[in-house]
Formats: C-alpha cells, structure tokens, sequence
C-alpha cells in the first residue's frame, strides 16, 4: 500500500504545554483510520498540524508519492494539495443556498480572477447533483443552508469536503449530536469515500467507531498509544489504563 | 449562482430606470433648460449620486467581504485630489497665457509654467510645481491616476493588514490610522496639494469659461448618473457570481474558506482594490461639483459618514447602500440648508444645522436596534426576499438549526 501522509516525530507546544509529543502516523492512499483518545489526547491539535494551521516545533509531514513537505504551507495550499477538513460544529455557509455551498467548492481554480469569470457549466451542475445524491440533499438544494437541521449540516460539509475531491479527508466528531438514524447514514457516506481515498475519522463514540469497522489509532497525551482493531486496542492494557478503565 | 444576469439581479433594471427618470427629470426642469429647478439644487444632486456611487463600493467591501473600512473616504478625496490638479492647472495655464498674451516678448513656455505655479502654489509661500505635479498639464494622465492612485494605495495598505491577517475591529482602526495620517499629512504646506488650503475653483472647466454653471451641474449630472449605473451593473456582476459567493463566505466563515482552498487574502485584496478604484472615481466626479477639495474632507467623521450611509441603507445589498446614500445626504442637506425655521421649544432652541447630527445618530441606533436591514429591508416587503417566519422557532427540524432572528434575510 503506497503512503499517502507520513508524520513522524511531530511535537509542539503551547506555553509549556507539550500538546503533541514526538507524534508518528502513516495513512495509505485509500483508507479509513479512527483516531480516538480522551479529551486532551491532541486529537484536534494533529488535524490543526496536517492542515497548516499550527505549526509544529520539530518533526516532519511528508506528502504524497513525491513526499512533498506540508511544513510552512499555507492552510490554502495545503487544500489545494487534497487535504480537505471538517470541523467539529458544523461549518457551511448559512446565508447561501446548499446548491451555492456545493458550487463555492467544487474543485475549480481557486483564484480571485478565476472566481470572477467562473460561471457553472453543465458537467458542474451535474457533480453538485450527484454529490446532493450522495449526502441525501437532493430535495433541499435550493434551501439556505442555514435552515436546514444539524444532521443535514453536517452531511453538507462533508459533501462540500468530497465537492474539493481531496486525497485525504480529515474530519472531527461527525456523529456529534447526531440520532442514530443519522449516524448510520453518516457511517455509510464515510465508508463509501473511504473507497477512493483517506479518510481519518477522530471520534469519542465507541459505537460509532464500531460500526465504521476500520483500523484504530489510540492518542494519549500526544503521542500514539496503540493502533490496530477496535478489539485489538481495546484489549490493550494500556489503553484500558488511560481511556476505557476510567 | 445559475440564471441570466437579469434574473440573478432583478435590482438592476429598476435601478437604471430610476437613474434615468431622475435624470431625464432634472434635466428638462432645469434652469439650464429654462425650468425652475436652481443650479445648486442640480448640483446637490449630482453630488449625492456620487456618494452613493462611494456607498456603493463601501458595501462592496462591508456588506458583503465583511471589511469595515474606514479608509474608503482616503479614496475619494484623492480621486478628487488627483482631478482638481488637472482643473487647476490647465485653467490657470489659459488665464496666464491670457494675461501674458499682450506683453510685447511672448513669452516662453517655461515662463508660463512659472507664472502658474507661482499662481497655484502662492498660498504656500512657493512658486515651483512639486514633482507630484508633474503630469498636471495632462487630463489623460491626471484621469488615469484617479483611479491608479487610490487603487495602489489600497492594494499596498491591503497587502500589508490582510497577510498579518489583520481582521474585525482592529482592521477598521487601522484603516481609519491610514486615513487620518494621510489628512495630517496634506495638511502640511509642503505636502505639495496647498496644505489646508486644498484644490479650488474646481467647478470652473478649463476653456470652458464661456458655458453658464446651469450647464456645467448638467453635465456633472448626467457623469454623474452614469458613473452610478455602470458602478452599479459592476458590483452586481461582481456579487452575483461564484467571487460573490466567496466573498459572502469570508464574512461569515473565514475559515471554511480557507480550508476549501481559497487564498482569503486574494479575495479581500482584490475586492478592497475594486472598491478604492469605484470610490477613486466618485471622488473624481464629486469635488468638481463642489468646487473645493481639501484635507479637513478626510476627517473621521466622514468615514463615520460613509458607514452610517450603509448601515442605514442596509449593508449586503447594493440597492441599499445607494438608497442609504441618497436619503441621508439629501435629508442632510435640507437641514443643513438653513431654509427651516429654528424651533423654539422655550428653554430649548433647536437650530436644525446643529441639531442634525444628534437625530442622524439618534436614527442610526434606533436603525441598528429595530432594522438591522435597514431601509433596503423595506423592499423585502414587496418582493418575494421574506424571512422565514416560525414565531422565533429553530428554522430546521432539529436542533443547532437556524433560528428565526438569526436568519439573514
């Protein structure tokens, strides 16, 4: 399996504080990985150092068949490179419509003059139909994003996220106040893109992680704990010690 | 996004039509076409069509990118700076050849030249053209740098705040330090734009001398209205397509923005950039209608100005900050007029000159606290725009869904 994303020896601070310490992490080019720990682990921090928004102290990302280095990119360029990332509250623009949402990010040329004299083909339509598809919003395209519920939110950002056709996909706590029915769904849309591409999933939900029946990365105090199945970690003395014991 | 430009922008049409009416309107009773409307009533007119044109692109940058800036003033005063040069210059070049056309040794071009800067720059104890002064004689060049000169500055000062991601109230603080450093600056004699003394006699057109002022508001007029229209049929071009989207994006999530791919810092230069260059060319077409441009027009209180045009208007949409800008300029200047007889309440004596500002303020908080809309917000009352009514309910089905009263309409 080629290595899509290779971090090794990541640490950083904050004022002391040691959030991510000598971290090390591979993903494959079409994988699915659960990243989980307890609060403070540095689950979010590890999404802030791929996406370019923290920067580490030492160690290195290596990116992609070239192992082109993430260090000192601009969070921009780094999506431009196929990182794409969902934030824990759902984040998608209120005011427009979820068509308009779709459209803004599709993956198209991403300058201010390109951006100016874009106008959406046919073949665009057709994707943003597609994606609508995918994440069960067909019906609501032409609503304001902001007045759809919670549930819908989310899956819109994950399909503005797969509109980007990113390589990996970072996405924080996606079942968050989610019904199960909802969180089904959610696993399902999951699973499917992880059949193209990496998908790296940080959730607390044991159930929901369960149902996503993938590899399990254990973060304590911001290093890996244990990696491996979710039975296999779980079993771990360890990490019964630092997570599930408590 | 999708649709005819018409059907995105169902604005434009009626907007253009109102600017020909008023227009066709003025025009046939004017004085300059023998009807009763004063020439200072034509002028007032084609001046505040300018400021909504500065509105304009003041909502371009507010309204929708979410940049409050209090700079944009800076650019229309150096849109007029960079005109008056011309109009001076070229009109005090004819009196001084005039003048010196009857000496008995014609004189050299070099001494015309002399003879004016002493004329212009007298004022300030001088009498050579500073090096700013160099391309005066030309209108293209002069024409060219209204646009040029405020663009540069906002792309530079833009360049400089935007990559230190600079944002909220502190990026308006800094754009106003811009402005205010700028007026202190010309302030001083030696800044080569005559101090405090400013740019005058801006309304008189070189080689023009023999049209009537009638004529001239006329013409300043119809600039006027046309500079609006184009500026208008712009921005909405601008706003309606994906760069709208975006920018729209960056005002309320800068960060999903971001981690789409999208280089913020483009955007918002870019946009700040179009703006200085709209408001650069309002200012252009604005002081030769006032006659005078000076330093003191760059002060706080007409970027507070400018800001109170939109809000009241209604920020995110263009019709609003051209309907702000016209109301509250044209209510303004009634007051201001002295035409209204003082109030005597007693012990308390209102003189509407003064008292003005105290009920333009009053109306800004009483816009802002009951209709954040503002007065383009009355348009939705006719129009299909309604806002979503489910009496202060989540607008979704579930919760963390939208409610009612955060819904922009």
């Amino acid at each position: 399996m080629s290595t899509l994303l290779e971090v090794s020896g990541v640490s950083v601070s904050f004022d002391g504080f040691r959030a991510i310490n000598n971290l090390s992490f591979r993903m494959g080019a079409a994988e699915l990985r659960a990243v989980i720990g307890p609060n403070g682990a540095g689950k979010t921090t590890f999404m802030d150092i791929v996406t370019g928004k923290t920067r580490p102290d030492k160690g290195t990302i290596r990116w992609g068949e070239k192992g082109l280095s993430l260090l000192g990119l601009s969070e921009a360029r780094i999506a431009r490179e196929g990182v794409g990332r969902k934030f824990q509250k759902p984040t998608v623009f209120e005011d427009q419509t979820v068509q308009s949402n779709l459209i803004v990010s599709l993956k198209n040329r991403r300058g201010p003059f390109a951006a100016l004299f874009y106008r959406p083909g046919q073949g665009d339509i057709a994707r943003v139909e597609a994606l609508a598809e995918k994440i069960g919003l067909t019906a609501h395209l032409a609503r304001k994003a902001g007045e759809l519920s919670h549930g819908q939110k989310q899956w819109l950002e994950i399909g503005m996220l797969l509109a980007q056709e990113p390589r990996l996909l970072l996405v924080d706590e996606p079942a968050a106040g989610m019904t199960l029915e909802e969180r089904e769904k959610t696993t399902d849309i999951l699973v499917e893109a992880a059949k193209t591409r990496a998908v790296v999933v940080v959730e607390h939900d044991m159930e929901f992680v369960r149902r996503l029946n993938c590899r399990v990365t254990v973060l304590h105090e911001g290093s890996v704990l244990a990696e491996g199945s979710l039975d296999h970690v779980t079993s771990n003395p360890d990490v019964i010690d630092v997570y599930l014991g408590r | 996004m999708t649709g005819s430009f018409l059907k995105r922008n169902p604005s434009v049409p009626i907007m253009l039509g109102a600017l020909l009416l008023v227009t066709f309107l003025v025009s046939i009773l004017s004085e300059a076409a023998g009807g009763g409307l004063s020439t200072s009533f034509v002028k007032t007119l084609g001046m505040t069509l300018c400021l909504a044109l500065a509105a304009l692109a003041m909502d371009l940058v507010w309204g929708y990118a979410g940049i409050l800036s209090l700079g944009n003033i800076a650019f229309f005063a150096l849109g007029g700076y960079m005109i008056g040069m011309w109009l001076m210059t070229a009109r005090t070049e004819n009196i001084v050849a005039e003048s010196l056309a009857g000496s008995v040794i014609p004189p050299t071009p070099a001494e015309i030249r002399d003879a004016v800067g002493g004329q212009i720059f007298g004022v300030v104890g001088s009498s050579d053209f500073p090096p700013i002064w160099s391309l005066s004689s030309s209108l293209w060049a002069q024409l060219a740098l209204v646009v040029l000169v405020p663009s540069l500055l906002a792309l530079v000062f833009g360049w400089l705040a935007f990559r230190s991601r600079v944002t909220g109230v502190y990026l308006s603080i800094l754009t106003q330090a811009m402005t205010l450093a700028l007026a202190l600056y010309l302030f001083q004699n030696d800044s080569g734009l005559r101090g405090n003394n400013g740019l005058s006699g801006l309304q008189n057109l070189p080689g023009q001398g023999d049209v009537p002022q009638a004529q001239v508001a006329l013409w300043f007029l119809w600039g006027s209205a046309v500079a609006l229209g184009l500026g208008y049929v712009l921005c909405a071009w601008v706003v309606s397509g994906k760069f709208g989207a975006i920018l729209r994006g960056i005002r309320d999530n800068e960060a999903r923005v971001r981690f789409l791919g999208y280089p913020v810092e483009g955007f918002k230069l870019a946009v700040f950039t179009l703006s200085a260059a709209i408001t650069g060319i309002a200012g252009a077409l604005y002081y030769p209608q006032a006659g005078i441009v000076n330093p003191a027009e760059m002060m706080p209180i007409a970027s507070i100005y400018l800001a109170v045009w939109v809000a009241i208007g209604g920020r995110g949409r263009l019709y609003g900050a051209v309907i702000g800008a016209i109301v509250v300029s044209l209510v303004s200047s009634f007051f201001t007029s002295g035409q209204l007889p003082d109030l005597d309440l007693g012990p308390l004596r209102i003189v509407w000159v003064d008292w003005w500002l105290v009920f333009l303020g009053l109306s800004f908080v009483a816009v802002t606290l009951f209709a954040p809309r503002g007065l383009g917000g009355l348009v939705d009352l006719w129009t299909h725009r309604r806002r979503p009514s489910r009496h202060g309910a989540d607008l979704g089905p579930d919760r963390g869904s939208f409610r009612e009263e955060e819904a922009e309409a």
